[in-house]
């Protein structure tokens, strides 16, 4: 874990170094949580979750809520649809319910979804042009 | 070290509470429920009652405090609202505005 810094006023003077943002184990939170940086969840949420950083939902932990986040890994469990612009990782014994939308989904062996996944790809070239042909090569 | 931060980019609107240390670093409006100790921080904002254990202000808050333990008012902290507690210090450079009630 990134170390607390001594100097307080880093954080405040430069925004987009936010300190590292933790909902500890013991925590739980009804509401709306939204923020600049990444947040580590490894307590409770309850409500919505917009974060423009990574959001890691630990091992333990526990989010019913929807997800609007810049990427977001999960090892814990999560009901609610995800909306994502970057990444997903369902990483081994993540429970997930809920739609998952995001540039490129993982799933790990032992990960548990139920729901659907929307990946945005764009097709390699020669599948574009003649999509039926050229997948059955 | 505290297991939940609420760093400097974060907002929470609604209902927090934490068996554990918690430090307020962002903003939280709502209610702020702990069992253990509650540090907000310089630059925090917490409009929000806290009840809590032992409880550090530098930063600021709004609302009514209650806390089992002490409440310590830093300088540049800046309080509105009322303080229940069973200690309280506040410092040179400190700014409060509220009522104290310590049970005597």
């Amino acid at each position: 874990m990134a170390q607390a810094r001594t100097s307080s006023s880093t954080s405040r003077q430069d925004s987009h170094r936010s300190s590292p943002a933790v909902i500890g184990a013991g925590a739980r939170v009804r509401g709306k949580v939204s923020g600049e940086g990444d947040l580590t969840i490894e307590g409770q949420v309850e409500g919505e979750v917009v974060v423009r950083g990574q959001l890691f939902i630990a091992e333990g932990g526990r989010v019913v809520s929807d997800i609007d986040a810049a990427g977001l890994r999960v090892a814990g469990t999560l009901e609610g649809d995800v909306s994502v612009t970057g990444e997903v990782h369902i990483l081994a014994g993540a429970r997930v319910r809920g739609d998952l939308h995001g540039s490129s989904i993982s799933l790990e062996e032992g990960a548990e979804l139920d729901g659907s996944l929307d990946c945005e790809f764009s097709l390699p070239s020669e599948l574009e042009s003649g999509g039926g042909r050229a997948a059955r090569r | 070290m505290a297991s939940t931060v609420i760093g400097a980019g974060i907002i929470i609107e609604g209902e927090v509470s934490a068996d554990e240390d918690i430090v307020v670093q962002g903003v939280i409006r709502g209610k702020l429920d702990a069992k253990e100790g509650v540090t907000v921080e310089a630059g925090a904002v917490v409009e929000a009652d806290i009840s809590g254990g032992p409880l550090t202000v530098a930063g600021s808050v709004t609302g009514n405090i209650t806390s089992t333990d002490r409440v310590e008012l830093q300088a540049g902290a800046r309080v509105v609202g009322n303080v229940k507690a069973t200690r309280i210090t506040i410092a040179d450079g400190a700014q409060f505005k509220g009522n104290v009630d310590m049970d005597v």
